[in-house]
């Protein structure tokens, strides 16, 4: 750590830099206050002691020069000064002195002061590195979560967005979590559905999201089984993501006659919503994928029937967990009650937006934690044609 | 302290006693409340009566710990809140824990 000492006069510049460097300090002796200038500019002391007789000025307009240009950088000015009447030390202070030491100097009130600045001036510059650190990771963080969300909005470009019986939500928080909804339509006409949730946060949760997108859209086009699909899914996770991560889903498959399988895993219950406004479940029975060896993953199936004008509602957890100002939860049941009510319209899109207002409507200003999705799929009366 | 570690001899068995929010945070602090004791025939349970909040990444350290010590190590999962044990139920870790 570096001391400059400015002083006229010489006995007092010997003592100064004797006491200093008994405290480790390195010490610079200026005399003029352009000297103090220079050196203070070339040297960038992390102390100062002057008086308030400089030669070429007065200490007080020195220190205001030497604040002046510190760049930031936190320097102690002290004074030292045989002026040491209480106006004299308030004009010190109001110059931007932070602390006085009258002459005749006492080496033990000296030597006591600067252990005191120096632990101060240590403890500042630690704060500084670790907030540069800080900002740095912020930085790092902020862009992964971006690239993330890329990846993402890149896989969900196959996926459908025109059809008026589909309608996809994902309102996205601030810390990133990778929720993942895949809706496409097979050639037979039957309709496959992923929606998942994976474990993390940022880049690391949406790793995961490109082989799943990719065995999801492959199985589109092969007509492959849910129950294979969810093994397959299931194993190449289980390869890929470290033991602490896993994907909680539901894949579906409606068939063009209406029959709904499901395997369900790690998700809450998602709805039908039946025409008439009653609720029925969709129960995930099964651990999230990624978790369970292959010899013990079960892919058992659930099924139901659907009829023209039923409503499949899924949403990631993030939504009855949605908290408003008072930090209280949605909750499973005012989600049904939301469900039951929005798809009451027959407009899906319409239905969809109204459900997306209510749940702004009772987030309020509360902060967004979790990434919100919410998948509704629609059977049309012509689809039972097909 | 937002994990406690205590190991009781007689019993043999290890309490860890995780407090407040259960979450990606304390990543390293709970691997650590585990790591001394893989390889060792000791049972473990993990109280989690003051736990407030559980996320995903919870569930992720607890599979993780489940891998470490190995199938025939019995981890207990206790005190839970009713909302926390919802969560539990839903990804089935009834298979994978013993919850109480």
């Amino acid at each position: 750590m570096k001391l400059l000492c400015v002083d006229s006069e010489p006995i007092y510049r010997e003592i100064v830099s004797m006491c200093a460097n008994n405290h480790g300090l390195d010490v610079k002796t200026a005399t003029t206050f352009q000297e103090a200038i220079d050196l203070f500019e070339e040297w960038e002391p992390d102390l100062v002691t002057l008086d308030i007789l400089v030669k070429g000025g007065s200490g007080l307009s020195l220190i205001k020069e030497l604040k002046l240009r510190t760049n930031g950088r936190f320097v102690p000015m002290i004074f030292l000064s045989s002026q040491s009447s209480d106006s004299t030390m308030e004009k010190c202070f109001n110059a931007g002195a932070d602390d006085f030491l009258p002459k005749p100097f006492q080496e033990a009130l000296f030597n006591t002061r600067i252990e005191s600045h120096k632990r101060q001036v240590m403890l500042v510059q630690e704060m500084s590195q670790k907030n540069r650190e800080l900002v740095y990771y912020k930085a790092m963080i902020e862009r992964e979560h971006k690239m993330a969300h890329q990846v993402l909005d890149h896989v969900l470009i196959r996926c459908e967005n025109t059809d008026h019986n589909v309608a996809v939500t994902r309102l996205s928080a601030a810390s990133f979590n990778g929720d993942l909804a895949l809706v496409n339509s097979r050639s037979d006409g039957a309709r496959l559905i992923f929606v998942g949730d994976f474990t993390g946060h940022g880049l690391s949760a949406s790793i995961g999201a490109l082989p799943v997108a990719q065995a999801f859209f492959d199985a589109v086009d092969d007509h492959i089984e849910i129950s294979k699909l969810a093994s397959h899914i299931n194993r190449m996770l289980i390869s890929i993501l470290p033991d602490y991560m896993f994907c909680a889903a539901y894949i579906v498959l409606i068939k063009p006659g209406g029959r709904l399988f499901f395997w369900g895993g790690g998700m809450p219950k998602a709805y039908i919503r039946r025409q008439d406004g009653t609720l029925d479940y969709l129960q995930s029975m099964h651990m999230p994928l990624g978790i369970l060896g292959p010899s013990e993953f079960d892919s058992t199936l659930g099924e139901f029937n659907i009829t023209a004008e039923d409503t499949l509602v899924i949403a990631t957890d993030g939504v009855s967990e949605l908290k408003n100002e008072a930090g209280e939860m949605l909750g499973a049941e005012s989600l049904e009650t939301l469900v039951s009510t929005c798809y009451a319209n027959t407009n899906l899109t319409q239905a969809q937006e109204d459900l997306k207002s209510r749940l702004s409507e009772y987030q309020g200003h509360s902060e967004q934690i979790d990434d919100i999705t919410f998948v509704a799929i629609r059977k049309r009366v012509s689809e039972n044609k097909r | 302290m937002s994990i406690i570690v205590n190991y009781h001899q007689a019993d043999n068995c290890v309490d860890i006693i995780v407090v407040g929010s259960f979450d990606f945070s304390l990543f390293n602090e709970f691997k650590d409340a585990y790591a001394g004791f893989i390889g060792q025939k000791i049972s473990f349970s993990v109280d989690m009566s003051q736990v407030e909040y559980l996320d995903s990444a919870a569930l992720g350290m607890l599979l993780s710990m489940k891998n470490s010590l190995g199938d025939e190590c019995d981890i207990e999962l206790k005190g839970a809140n009713d909302f926390i044990k919802n969560i539990l139920m839903i990804s089935r870790f009834d298979k994978r824990f013993t919850i109480r």
